[in-house]
């Protein structure tokens, strides 16, 4: 990573850093026409109007909602009941499509599709589960990314998933179909309900990349005119299912 | 009242429309004679000196009224700037804020304070109402003329596409900006003629003289009122039948 | 409009180039109408918009009024994940900073992401300077980079361009002929860009949101680019404005519901990405090392005016410009700077130390106000509109001519009897260019007016003239008051007298 020249150098900004800091601190103090505030000030609207935190759907309603939200973003939203049932529908999917190369979270609730298993004359491959490997490039080469979402927001039709060494980002980001399963005890009503917990869990329990995904790439930059599948995925599909660990 | 400088000089009928309105109710009308402008012009130009000074006859003009009453939402919203115009002088800033608690615009008053919906009219026609900016928007001048223009007999309310759009008037900014302003006239005139109302009705006689001025130009035959001026019409006519 | 040409001229004189061109005036009004709606349906169906929009402007108030608290936390949480942080007080060095970090890190190529600060700091050109190829991934960013051209829309940057001039430039990098479909000149872009993103030394972004309490920043985005710019290549660069910071990822929930919807009527961007740090030791992709450049330029000039204060609470939706009836018809380059609309016309001097040049935005506007209608933060740009005006007039740079006039028209309305004789002496002059009731000469000051008008001639009488008969004439025909009218009277009277007597909107 960084080499000794870089340490050097890295040190030497942040020194200078440190010192523009101070003052840019104190010159906003000295223009709000006070003394600086060392500590955190009391925030009485923090986060969204209480009305609002009272909002809850039950369970058929959100998924109700979720399926209507993420259809007309142009996702594909399927209810499955078992994971038997997922494996199942990738498997279809990926020989309906000529899929060649399947890459997927490395995660045991993944590994327990057994698509190995299901699709022997396609590639699948598991993030990171071999070092020396450039696995940015092997995603972008990929046609499937399969990922199990950490939550899902019903309000908005979002999926949230989380980086981690073994969970990349590339993997919901640069293959052509993403797959992403929603066990359905994950979903929630408000973004709130997941954000909350960033704020609960402290910085320290963050990973480096936590995204929401809410449909399939998109631009209407030419002429207003939609186009699907810009630079992320172009065909998305959220799995929801019932019961996946049984 | 508060009649305005453009109803004074340019369009009378629409303060005497007012005026003669609101005495049907019983209303003991005055017009203190000193009052000249709000200041709208140099105010929104930066020139707030100059807009004190006229606006000095305006707060004199009405320290004793109870209510002030005005044909206009941009006259009226004015008034809300002048606590801030004349926040250095102490005197003029207590006038402020007790114009700013009792003027209101012609609607405001018939409906909001008199309780007023409908006057009574009969206006046979088909109209179309283009809700003025700081009227509408600064002022929440809404509900009260759509009240008013719903208990009028015969009428026939046709809606104004885009109607929230500017005319295009802000004062000085139809002279200086004179090509751009003109095209957001020409649009408003469009929208306006789409409706194939004979008969466009407002709050405020900048707006409806900008858009007046554009239709005549294009050789259009709509009509251009002030509610006022439609209104009195409306009694006048129904009285006289 | 190329970019020298858009700093040759005045505002009336760009305005005027973008009314007599017709495509562009469609293409504004086309996307303006469109997300317009679109932010009406969305905030309609998500309701109590007024009790959001009054949220969205607390926090970000109470962020900005504590931001030496706020922006500080921030610079510490980030460094703690990892980041390395630096504070540009203007845009020679946030310039400065990123060549350092290009050279040091023997960059060939930048990816960026949409970032409106890079635009007011003119990176591309900077990068290009060194050697290092700096390559815009937002679609129409893209667009507009192969045009050599500045974005004319805050979210919607190529709104200018119809779709046979994009084929050209695409067509061009391309080195054939694409034909001009959407369809397949986005699947070009995409093509194109994909190995971009792979080869690329440095991945630079802007940042729509800092989060203080954990140091992590959030982007928006509807492409995945800047999903892209911030997971492929091993150095990140984020460009920051000093004032994007909010408190907690709960006060992101408010600001996610505003700005997509404000922007384009989405529920939220198909993206929105929180990166806190460069990757964990063990993460397979993300950058290795990541920096956040926290940038002035300007917006610490705004703390403590209580005129321009709230300037800084903007989030950047875009919605005043598809508010604005001056934009939909002169379109964003017009403005003449970065950032174009309502927001531009207010930002633009307000970051500029050096006024003068940019005096003239301020006239582009009738004071509608329905830039502050749109707003999700409530920000009072009609308000700001006339400060700036009024400043420049103060400043002693106001328009000689204008001021003769407004002198003038103070001497006539501070004494009623004055104006009084003014409006008669009105009445004779008149008679030279009145015809049948009506004035349509064309010159001097009547020469812009009645180029789209007829003008009303002053009428025999004026009110006050005729209010003596009128007077009378009333007083002998009124109505008797109804009970029910005076006690509502006495009531509003008496609610004015206590204090209750507000009646203005805002």
């Amino acid at each position: 990573m960084t080499n000794e020249t870089d340490r050097g150098w890295l040190t030497r900004l942040e020194e200078q850093s440190r010192r523009k800091q101070e003052q840019f601190m104190d010159g906003i103090a000295a223009k709000l026409g006070r003394d600086r505030i060392r500590s955190a000030p009391e925030h009485p609207f923090r986060g969204a109007p209480d009305f609002w935190n009272e909002f809850n759907w039950p369970l058929e309603e959100k998924i109700t909602q979720f399926t209507a939200n993420f259809e007309a973003a142009g996702g594909h939203v399927v209810r499955l009941s078992h994971r038997e049932e997922v494996t199942r529908f990738i498997r279809d999917k990926a020989m309906e499509m000529s899929a060649a190369t399947i890459l997927r979270q490395q995660e045991d609730a993944l590994d327990r599709l057994g698509l190995e298993e299901s699709l022997p004359d396609a590639l699948v491959l598991s993030w990171n589960e071999a070092a020396d490997t450039d696995w940015r490039a092997v995603a972008a080469r990929a046609d499937f990314g399969v990922v199990m979402a950490d939550y899902a927001a019903a309000y908005t039709g979002s999926i949230t998933v989380k980086s981690a060494p073994h969970k990349g980002r590339s993997v919901s980001l640069l293959p052509t179909v993403l797959m992403a399963i929603i066990p359905i005890d994950r979903m929630v009503t408000r973004l709130g309900e997941i954000l909350v917990q960033f704020d609960q869990a402290g910085r320290e329990q963050l990973p480096a990349g936590i995204h929401f995904i809410s449909g399939p790439s998109r631009s209407a930059d030419i002429e207003n005119d939609l186009t699907i599948g810009v630079h992320g995925p172009g065909i998305v599909y959220a799995l929801l299912v019932d019961s996946y660990e049984t | 009242m508060f009649v305005t400088c453009l109803s004074d000089a340019l369009f009378p009928r629409v303060a005497e429309s007012m005026a003669r309105l609101l005495a049907r109710y019983g209303v003991q009308l005055e017009f203190p004679e000193i009052q000249t402008c709000c200041g709208q012009p140099a105010y929104n130009s930066g020139y707030w000196e100059e807009a004190r000074i006229s606006a000095r006859t305006i707060l004199d003009a009405f320290d004793d009224s109870d209510f002030v009453v005005s044909p206009s939402g941009s006259c009226t919203y004015m008034i809300h700037h002048y606590p801030d115009l004349f926040k250095d002088d102490p005197v003029y800033l207590d006038k402020a804020k007790a114009l700013q608690s009792k003027c209101y615009e012609f609607t405001q008053f018939l409906v909001d304070v008199l309780g007023v919906t409908d006057v009574g009219a009969v206006y046979p026609h088909k109209v179309t109402y283009h809700p003025s900016c700081h009227g509408s928007r600064l002022l929440g001048v809404k509900d009260e003329p759509m009240k008013l223009l719903s208990h009028v007999k015969g009428l026939e309310l046709v809606p104004l596409p885009f109607a929230e759009d500017c005319c295009g008037f802000g004062g000085t900014f139809a002279v200086k900006m004179a090509d751009i302003s003109g095209a957001m006239v020409t649009e408003k005139s469009d929208h306006v003629l789409e409706t194939e109302a004979s008969v466009l009705v407002g709050l405020d006689m900048a707006c409806l003289m900008n858009i007046a001025g554009n239709l005549r130009h294009r050789g259009e035959k709509v009509q251009v009122k002030h509610l006022a001026e439609l209104l009195y019409e409306g009694v006048s006519v129904h009285e006289h039948s | 409009m190329s970019t020298a040409e858009t700093k040759a001229q005045t505002v009336k004189e760009r305005a005027g180039y973008a009314l007599n061109n017709e495509f562009l005036r469609n293409a504004v009004k086309f996307t303006t109408e469109r997300l317009r709606l679109g932010k009406k349906l969305a905030s309609e169906e998500h309701g109590n918009w007024d009790a959001w929009r009054e949220r969205g402007r607390q926090i970000r108030l109470h962020t900005i009024a504590h931001l030496d608290y706020y922006l500080n936390e921030f610079a510490e949480q980030a460094r703690a994940n990892g980041a390395h942080v630096h504070f540009a007080e203007t845009a020679e060095e946030a310039v400065a900073i990123s060549l350092q970090i290009a050279e040091h890190k023997s960059a060939k190529s930048v990816v960026k992401s949409k970032s409106m600060v890079s635009e007011e700091l003119h990176l591309n050109k900077a990068l290009d300077s060194i050697g290092v190829e700096a390559v815009e991934t937002d679609l129409g960013e893209y667009i507009i980079q192969l045009a050599d051209e500045t974005p004319s829309h805050i979210i919607i940057p190529a709104i200018h361009k119809n779709r046979y001039q994009i084929a050209e430039l695409l067509s061009a990098e391309a080195g054939e002929a694409l034909p001009p479909d959407t369809a397949i000149m986005a699947g070009f872009v995409r093509m194109k860009l994909r190995e971009k993103f792979l080869e690329a030394d440095i991945g630079m972004t802007g940042c729509n949101f800092a989060i203080a309490e954990t140091g992590s920043m959030v982007l928006f985005e509807n492409e995945g680019n800047a999903r892209m710019v911030t997971t492929v290549p091993k150095t990140q660069i984020t460009l920051m404005g000093m004032e994007r910071i909010i408190p907690s990822w709960s006060d992101l929930e408010v600001m996610a519901t505003l700005l997509p919807r404000s922007a384009t009527g989405q529920k939220l961007t198909v993206y929105m990405s929180g990166i806190s740090g460069p990757k964990r030791e063990l993460d397979a992709d993300g950058p290795d090392e990541m920096h956040i450049i926290i940038i002035d330029n300007g917006r610490s000039l705004q703390l403590g005016d209580p005129e321009f204060q709230e300037l800084l609470n903007c989030i950047r939706c875009g919605a005043c410009l598809n508010a604005c009836p001056v934009y939909r018809h002169i379109g964003g380059h017009a403005y003449g700077g970065t950032y174009s609309g309502p927001i531009g016309a207010v930002l633009t001097p307000a970051l500029n130390k050096n006024v003068a040049e940019w005096d003239d935005i301020a006239n582009a506007s009738s004071l509608c106000g329905a830039c502050y209608e749109a707003c999700p933060v409530k920000i009072p740009l009609h308000d700001m509109l006339v400060s700036l005006r009024r400043r420049k007039i103060e400043a002693g740079r106001g328009d000689k001519l204008e001021a003769m006039g407004m002198k003038g028209f103070s001497a006539v309305m501070g004494n009623a009897k004055r104006y009084r004789s003014v409006v008669s002496l009105g009445k004779w002059g008149q008679k030279l260019v009145v015809r049948g009731g009506e004035i349509r000469t064309r010159i001097g000051p009547l020469k812009g007016w009645n180029s789209y008008r007829v003008t009303p001639s002053l009428p025999k009488h004026s009110f006050r003239d005729r209010w003596p008969e009128m007077e009378q004439d009333i007083r002998r025909t009124s109505g008797t008051m109804d009970p029910v009218i005076a006690d509502r009277l006495r009531e509003r009277l008496r609610m004015q007298k206590s204090g209750k007597g507000e009646n203005a909107h805002d």
